[in-house]
């Protein structure tokens, strides 16, 4: 078994016209989901049942499955009923690219909801009695004071999910759409050579996951500037 | 010692033997012929144990044009080459396409069945998306979106004759006729002989029709399927040659077609 390194030049550039395609998918369910998260979080939080039950409900069921299987469902199930496809929603079903980021942002929106409200009870009690005390509101406290300390706890996990959500996209590839994954698994068809193409693939995905890393060490610096520095 | 020698004498004798039947046998001439006895439409073996298929079909009427007789081998697929050139059977009648990496081991007869692409779509789209010619019409395929499998002959195919089209590559068929039926793509293209038996002729594709003549090109598509021997036999090559052409010429190549499939799936313009 060579290693064959002209193939590894040949077929990173190849790969990389993906990268659009890769980022597009995580950045729009990045939003999306975390959109998403604030409404489940909001309606966990609420302590009306009609609210808290449908979204601890969901949570369930989308951390309790694979993202492989949501893809899937999202993909061929669907279309299989003929409301869906004389739908408004059809222009976004019928195509591989929507059929991803609705399936990625509903999965990705119940890990961060958790994420959240873990952020929120991590917030100590006495800061909002202290606010109470001072006469702030119940929507005033939980915006001025505990949502910026919530965020701050929460931000390493947020970063994590984001990673994992940055290699899920990879999934997109199963239901025919040609990001990074996609043109690499094309490359191996016609070349037969999985250990090259797929280790310079890997490569890729790490220096992607160095960089999200950064980018939420900063925020994570930045919002944590009131505290006092250890050394 | 004495042992040895009545051990090499015996085998002598054996071979003595041999050698006469099969010169015996060279005379009414038996063709051995391997196919893998499981791959129907083609090779196949009946609830009764009879072999069928078109492949037996041809190979009776070859055996039957060199006044030869036929006995069948069933041999798996991955060892066909090799029990070919292991001396097990004479001929390989089994779908195997002719390509350059088996020509470099082995030759073949010409084609009695070739190699396609065909484009299956909607039955009410009219289209025309090929010429008079048979050239595809660039212009008639934007805005069609067409699948077809990752990294096959098609996918090379559309490159390029047709570089702007939009194309999807799919890793299973199921997802690739799925996509058809749901109308996330217009068309498909793929092998006709697959397309009739997995979908054409059956339910889920009762909307659906060939849109697209035969393409052909052996360029992309390779020259087709022949019947294999081994090389050194110029003259076996050559009455196979001409049993071929007789076939493709009185119509017994579309008479065993017509059996399986709704059109002709050998070069129905080849002269030899």
């Amino acid at each position: 078994m060579s290693f064959d390194f002209s193939l590894v030049i040949d077929s990173i550039p190849k790969m990389l016209m993906g990268l659009g395609l890769t980022l597009q998918l995580m950045a729009l369910s990045a939003i999306l989901g975390t959109a998403l998260a604030v409404v489940l979080l909001l309606m966990r939080i609420s302590r009306r049942w009609y609210l808290v039950w449908p979204s601890v409900t969901y949570i369930y069921i989308f951390r309790g499955t694979p993202i492989l299987v949501q893809i899937f469902i999202i993909y061929y199930g669907l279309p299989q009923f003929e409301v869906i496809r004389e739908s408004i929603f059809w222009p976004i079903l019928r195509e591989p690219f929507g059929c991803a980021v609705l399936a990625l942002s509903l999965n990705t929106g119940a890990y961060v909801s958790e994420i959240l409200r873990g952020g929120i009870l991590g917030v100590d009690k006495g800061l909002g009695e202290a606010a109470a005390a001072l006469g702030l509101s119940v929507r005033q406290r939980f915006i001025h004071i505990t949502t910026p300390i919530a965020v701050r706890l929460a931000i390493p996990a947020y970063s994590n999910d984001i990673v994992s959500l940055m290699k899920s996209t990879a999934l997109a590839s199963t239901i025919t759409l040609l990001d990074m994954m996609g043109i690499a698994r094309t490359i191996v068809a016609e070349t037969f050579a999985p250990y090259e193409v797929f280790i310079s693939l890997a490569v890729i995905y790490i220096i992607m996951t160095f960089f999200i890393q950064k980018a939420f060490g900063r925020f994570e610096r930045h919002m944590s500037r009131y505290l006092k520095r250890e050394n | 010692m004495k042992l040895f020698n009545a051990i090499r004498r015996t085998t002598l004798g054996v071979a003595a033997v041999a050698a006469l039947t099969f010169g015996a046998a060279a005379q009414a001439e038996t063709l051995r012929v391997g196919m893998e006895c499981t791959y129907a439409p083609f090779n196949f073996k009946n609830a009764d144990g009879s072999l069928d298929g078109y492949d037996v079909d041809v190979a009776k009427g070859v055996a039957e044009i060199l006044g030869a007789d036929l006995e069948f081998v069933c041999q798996k697929w991955d060892g066909m080459v090799p029990a070919l050139l292991a001396n097990k059977f004479d001929l390989v009648i089994a779908s195997m396409s002719i390509t350059d990496s088996r020509l470099e081991k082995m030759d073949f007869s010409a084609p009695y069945r070739i190699s396609v692409g065909r484009l299956v779509g909607k039955k009410s789209d009219n289209m025309s998306l090929f010429d008079d010619t048979g050239a595809p019409v660039a212009a008639n395929f934007e805005g069609l979106k067409i699948g077809m499998g990752r990294a096959t002959t098609y996918a090379s195919w559309f490159e390029a004759k047709l570089p702007g089209a939009n194309v999807v590559y799919y890793d299973s068929s199921e997802a690739m006729y799925l996509d058809l039926v749901n109308g996330r793509t217009d068309m498909i293209m793929t092998n006709p002989m697959k397309a009739y038996l997995k979908f054409l002729s059956k339910d889920d594709g009762a909307g659906f029709e060939f849109v697209s003549p035969q393409i052909d090109e052996t360029d992309f598509f390779g020259v087709g399927v022949g019947i294999g021997l081994r090389k050194g036999n110029e003259e076996l090559r050559e009455r196979l040659n001409t049993a071929v052409l007789e076939l493709t010429k009185n119509g017994s190549l579309e008479t065993y077609a017509l059996k399986y499939f709704p059109f002709a799936i050998h070069n129905e313009g080849w002269e030899g």
